[in-house]
């Protein structure tokens, strides 16, 4: 039963994590339409960022958490709008530029980092205990970090002008348009917000996980897996979605072993796209 | 009045079989079989090969994309030809080419059947996620089922193929089989797109004005989707026959990414687009690979300037060019062609 609630306990934490990404892949879907195959490497980049300035220049870990966000931020709002935007209309193109863009950073992390993954411990170490639970203090920090950061996306899409701006072009962009909203501001302000996301999950999660050039591909495969499962476009979808997937994954990892546990979770991915394809809480079908 | 629908049309105005693109590109893997009796230099023929499997595999990509649909499930299908016919020469020691082919054609075309039952309902970006989820799952299962696919080790050591009872063991005739095994797929390839080049033009344009009018998309779906799949399975056959091994990392997912690319720098609106975006795009990564790290890097900065540069692919602004130099007005979308009165694609 211990070994239960624990395995719930790493679920949740998974979950949190998930949720950072899922919730930058489906923001930047829902509003400018577009698959960012280039989610994973900001995840991967804003790890090394933060392995950059927390192990190399010696900064506080919460800094370098800070500086993967908003570097992370940058380069996405710089992305956005000088390269993506150019392409924003043709939806096969933003795949190409995406991908094209997930191969630049890979290549430039590995160019400047090396393919050996480096040393990037979590600075607090120990284990919390209850009776026969044991739940690491890192990934308690992860997890309060991570919640925090869910609550403040939240705010900003539903608590302010700009999150009601970018709902208001993900429900209908040109009405939108017509009414005011500035879409050349709004649409790197939301490219920056999920690559920001993504980066600081990076810099959270890669001191406890792994930190490799190449792990974003995984973390892109996950990413799909709950932005499917919560329906592309829908946050609250993504939310629950990410947390399912979380706890999916860690007791089919404990109970089921190996590669099993990935397998159940993109069979049922599988089975939920061919049964309800708009996912738990999604919308209409956008065409690629 | 006269109300009756003429059942085909005239034969001055009916459309001929293969497009210019078409002859251009069956002319240049024509020539392809010319290699392995002119040359023994390994760079030229190892080159040449892997130009061929890219664009065969790209053919799966440019298939779909008649449609409209992009599919990431280009890596399952060759997983399945490739592994059908290294347990088919491994354990049944069944090494005839023409077997081989014909296993690796129809083994994964009938499991697309009902696979394409259950997902082509889906389009726009949920087919995307669903066919990078079932590439996904494949890997998983060639990993998972130790017994059947060798595990993480593959299957090593298949017996070289045979035609006529002769081995075609070594380099130029490797070469030879991956050219004929080319040279199938795009004949298929084709016959198919410009066979129901109307109805997947309908389709590609308005599915569902297309089924209300009556058309039944469902089967051209299907059948899109399978003959994709066979010649998906036909480069993966190529790829298993040229390393001699099945192995799971030979069908990485992420390796779809370079088959849509191929298609859609090359130019998606034609078949020569996939051998030309092949041929530029597998060249390239070799020329890159001389600058060692910095390759992927290289190859993704490709892939954004002429994705950003060239939107309607090489073949589409070379069309466009010489449209131009023609002197005639170019096609609506650069590199896509317009449907004619009598449903003639323009080239």
């Amino acid at each position: 039963m211990e070994s239960f609630i624990a395995t719930g306990l790493i679920g949740i934490s998974l979950g949190t994590q998930y949720t950072l990404l899922a919730l930058g892949f489906t923001l930047i879907f829902g509003i400018l339409g577009v698959v960012n195959f280039a989610h994973g490497g900001f995840y991967v980049m804003g790890g090394y960022v933060a392995y950059y300035c927390n192990v190399i220049l010696g900064l506080p870990y919460p800094v370098a958490v800070l500086m993967a966000m908003l570097s992370m931020a940058a380069l996405g709002w710089l992305f956005e709008a000088f390269i993506l935007e150019r392409v924003i209309e043709d939806h096969q193109a933003t795949l190409m530029v995406t991908m094209g863009f997930y191969l630049v950073m890979a290549t430039a992390i590995l160019m400047i980092f090396g393919a050996e993954s480096p040393q990037f411990p979590f600075p607090v170490t120990g284990v919390w205990r209850l009776g026969g639970i044991y739940f690491p203090y890192a990934n308690m920090i992860v997890l309060g970090a991570c919640l925090a950061a869910i609550v403040f996306v939240y705010w900003l899409v539903y608590r302010t002008n700009i999150g009601r701006g970018m709902r208001a072009m993900s429900e209908d962009l040109p009405v939108a348009s017509a009414l005011g909203m500035r879409t050349k501001a709004l649409f790197p302000f939301a490219f920056a917000l999920a690559t920001g996301l993504a980066g600081g999950t990076g810099a959270l999660v890669t001191p406890i996980l792994a930190l490799a050039p190449h792990v974003g591909d995984s973390v892109l495969a996950f990413s799909f897996l709950t932005v499917i499962l919560g329906g592309l476009g829908s946050v609250t979808g993504a939310t629950c979605a990410a947390f399912i997937v979380g706890l999916i994954e860690a007791y089919a990892a404990v109970y089921l072993g190996g590669s099993k546990g990935a397998l159940t979770l993109f069979a049922l991915v599988l089975i939920i796209l061919v049964v309800r394809p708009q996912g738990l809480l999604g919308r209409e079908v956008r065409r690629s | 009045m006269n109300n009756r629908v003429p059942k085909s049309l005239p034969a001055e105005i009916r459309p001929s079989l293969f497009s210019g693109h078409d002859w251009i590109a069956l002319a240049i893997v024509c020539l392809t079989f010319v290699i392995p009796f002119t040359s023994t230099n390994p760079q030229v023929l190892s080159q040449t090969n892997l130009i061929l499997i890219a664009a065969t595999a790209a053919l799966g990509v440019y298939i779909m994309q008649r449609l409209d649909l992009m599919s990431f499930a280009v890596p399952s299908f060759m997983a399945i030809g490739g592994y059908t016919v290294a347990l088919l020469s491994m354990k049944l020691q069944l090494t005839d080419v023409f077997v081989l082919a014909a296993a690796a054609f129809l083994m994964p075309a009938l499991c697309a059947i009902p696979l394409g039952a259950l997902i082509l309902r889906l389009k726009g970006v949920y087919f995307v996620l669903v066919t990078f989820v079932l590439t996904e799952i494949v890997q998983l299962l060639l990993f998972e089922a130790g017994p059947i696919t060798g595990g993480s080790n593959g299957l090593v050591g298949m017996p070289a193929v045979k035609i006529f009872g002769m081995e075609l063991w070594d380099n130029p005739h490797v070469l030879l089989t991956t050219c004929g095994l080319a040279f199938v797929s795009f004949i298929v390839t084709s016959v198919f797109t410009r066979w129901f080049r109307s109805e997947f033009a309908a389709i590609e344009t308005n599915d569902v004005l297309a089924e209300s009018l009556g058309l039944a998309a469902w089967k051209y779906k299907a059948m899109a989707f399978s003959v994709a799949a066979g010649v998906s399975g036909l480069a993966g056959f190529a790829l298993v026959n040229m390393l001699l091994t099945a192995h799971p990392s030979s069908f990485a997912p992420m390796s779809s990414v370079n088959y849509i690319t191929y298609t859609i720098v090359g130019g998606k609106a034609s078949i020569l687009g996939t051998l030309i975006g092949a041929l530029l795009l597998v060249s390239a990564t070799d020329y890159f690979a001389l600058s060692g790290e910095m390759s992927p890097g290289l190859f993704g900065l490709l892939i954004i300037v002429v994705t950003m540069v060239a939107r309607g692919g090489v073949v589409g602004v070379v069309s466009g060019l010489l449209y131009r130099l023609a002197g005639q007005s170019p096609p609506l979308k650069n590199g896509e062609q317009d449907l004619g009165v009598n449903g003639e694609k323009g080239q």
